[in-house]
């Protein structure tokens, strides 16, 4: 198997696109089943009444590190052929701060206010309204906050690039404090009980 | 917690702790630079002629030069590639791969981006395709070789034959630097031993064209 | 209508995520996104409104017109991103969770629930350019292929969350 299929050529550009919509509907059906397309749930977590959303997004996140690095261990996956996000630390930590504001405020975050529009949440729908109100206001912004925005580029680095150590330790480290982290979950939804 | 909770939970310890076990090792820039200073990031043309003659199956060679000097002629069993194709493309893991351009320039670049990108064996010619051709389609034997010098020539001779080449034994002392047959690859330049061409291009046209003009 | 079903277990969920956001990687060398559409989405219309000219020489903008043209559907993020609503939608509509409603807390009407969602998601669109993406875009995504300002984005937004919940628990609780 040479992956990722559409930067081998094993599949077309036009064949890639055709499979995003495929790709987002499964995305969109298990946010929905875990129920993050209710706004309460998501509030819940940052008042420690309902962890689904640090459950999800940890699992997930879990999932897909550990299947990617042993399929890049394998040969069946060629990790620096898949796109790894530019790291900019100030605008990310300051653009985290502000988004974690707004999650707050909203219960929803960009992908999970279109799951909870479609299923017919005014709420999602004013979400959706309000962010993209947010895209254009950052857009007539640009112009001032620019030179931030483009500050402190280190490029496409991992954790482990930085601390100096392989991948297969960043990736046990991860998975230990995910691992953690669900347990204290569990330790925390009792306490509430 | 239900067992499957707990099924999840276990797999994904072993498979995270067993990450941090895993052998490959990440890149680490001193060991390319110790790599390079040591010259384990060559090959050299005869080493290379000799495995392509066995056949090795997970060796691939790659030739950076431009698609017409490849179309003229390239080391057999070499696939085209110039660099920003090289840098995407994928290769097994165990891939053995060898990389030539026209000098060292581009191959050596080559090799930096591979084994950035975590391939393990990489190796480049150090002078190219004039190695090639000077080392092993056309091996030189001065008139007053020394024993040490026939003993080279001979095993040269297989492979040179091997290939379509034609092993040169009369040539004049001059012609054939200090060290061409006992010293690593590249440390003394044919190129520059040479009476004819002033250029390593110029070199490889001349001798392109001589074995071209021979026919097959 | 049907009787709405329980939620599917969050950590097959989270599972189940993976797979999806591990195939993307296989399949298309990159990850999931949501943010990234809204912005593409945002640069079309104005492109529609004020010219293909004024958008594609905008800074902002100008990344997300393909050769000076607007065509979101030409981007990998907005087509996947018309999935996830189908995918929700028919999730909630084979679990009867369809409905039409406003989720709010009980210590707040429909209204102000409605300002404060408009309010919150203004505040994650700025956050979100800024970071170049959200929870999908870079703590899944990124976070999965341990990228350092993914990590950063993602401590940022749990910390900024809790630090500031005593403030708006008048919205949940």
């Amino acid at each position: 198997m040479n992956a990722p299929f559409g930067e081998t050529g094993a599949l077309g550009p036009s064949a890639v696109l055709w499979l995003a919509p495929i790709i987002g509907f499964a995305f969109g059906w298990f946010l929905e089943r875990g129920g993050l397309g209710n706004a309460r749930k998501l509030a819940g977590q940052f008042y420690l009444t309902d962890l689904t959303v640090f459950k999800v997004m940890f699992s997930a996140l879990l999932t897909a590190m550990l299947g990617a690095y042993w399929l890049d261990q394998f040969g069946l996956l060629d990790l620096q052929l898949v796109y790894l996000p530019e790291t900019f630390v100030a605008p990310q930590a300051v653009g985290g701060v502000l988004f974690g504001a707004g999650f707050l405020v909203s219960g929803l975050c960009p992908g999970t206010s279109c799951v909870a529009a479609a299923s017919g949440r005014l709420d999602g729908l004013a979400v959706v309204g309000g962010m993209l109100a947010g895209v254009f206001a950052f857009n007539l912004a640009f112009g001032w906050i620019e030179a931030f925005y483009d500050s402190t580029a280190l490029g496409a680095v991992t954790l482990t690039d930085l601390a100096g150590v392989p991948r297969g330790v960043g990736v046990a480290v991860v998975t230990v404090l995910a691992l953690g982290g669900f347990a204290l979950a569990a330790r925390i939804e009792r306490r509430v009980k | 917690m239900t067992t499957v909770h707990q099924t999840l939970a276990i797999c994904a310890a072993v498979l995270g702790l067993a990450a941090a076990a895993a052998d490959r090792p990440d890149v680490d820039v001193a060991v390319l630079a110790a790599e390079m200073v040591s010259e384990r990031d060559h090959i050299t043309a005869p080493e290379l002629a000799e495995r392509i003659m066995r056949q090795d199956a997970s060796l691939h060679v790659i030739d950076l030069r431009p698609r017409a000097d490849y179309d003229v002629l390239h080391i057999p069993t070499a696939t085209h590639a110039p660099l920003e194709t090289l840098a995407r493309q994928p290769f097994p893991r165990g891939a053995s791969l060898v990389l030539y351009s026209e000098g060292s320039t581009h191959s050596a670049q080559g090799w930096v981006l591979l084994r950035l990108r975590g391939q393990r064996d990489v190796r480049f010619l150090r002078e190219g395709m004039y190695e090639w051709l000077s080392r092993v389609m056309e091996p030189r034997l001065a008139t007053d070789a020394t024993d040490l010098e026939r003993q080279e020539f001979a095993r040269a001779e297989v492979q040179s034959r091997f290939f379509g080449g034609q092993p040169r034994s009369n040539m004049p002392r001059a012609e054939v630097p200090v060290g061409y047959w006992s010293a690593p690859s590249g440390s003394t330049s044919p190129a520059t031993a040479s009476a004819g061409p002033t250029t390593t291009a110029d070199a490889i046209r001349a001798t392109v064209g001589a074995i071209r003009r021979r026919g097959c | 209508m049907k009787r709405p079903q329980p939620y599917l277990d969050p950590y097959l969920a989270g599972v189940g995520i993976g797979l999806v956001l591990l195939s993307a990687y296989v399949v298309a060398g990159r990850g999931l996104g949501a943010s990234g559409a809204f912005a593409s989405v945002v640069a079309a219309s104005t492109a529609a409104v004020r010219g293909t000219e004024v958008a594609a020489s905008s800074p902002a903008t100008a990344p997300y017109l393909v050769d000076g043209i607007a065509s979101p559907l030409g981007d990998w993020l907005v087509l996947e991103l018309i999935g996830v609503i189908a995918g929700g939608f028919l999730s909630a509509w084979f679990a009867g969770r369809t409905r039409r409603g406003i989720e709010h807390g009980p210590s707040i009407g429909a209204r102000q629930r409605l300002y404060a969602a408009v309010a919150g998601g203004i505040v994650m669109g700025f956050g979100a350019k800024l970071a170049r993406g959200c929870t999908s875009g870079q703590a899944l995504t990124g976070g999965a292929l341990l990228s350092a300002g993914s990590w950063i984005f993602i401590a940022a937004c749990f910390a900024s969350g809790y630090a500031l919940a005593p403030l708006a628990r008048r919205l949940w609780r």
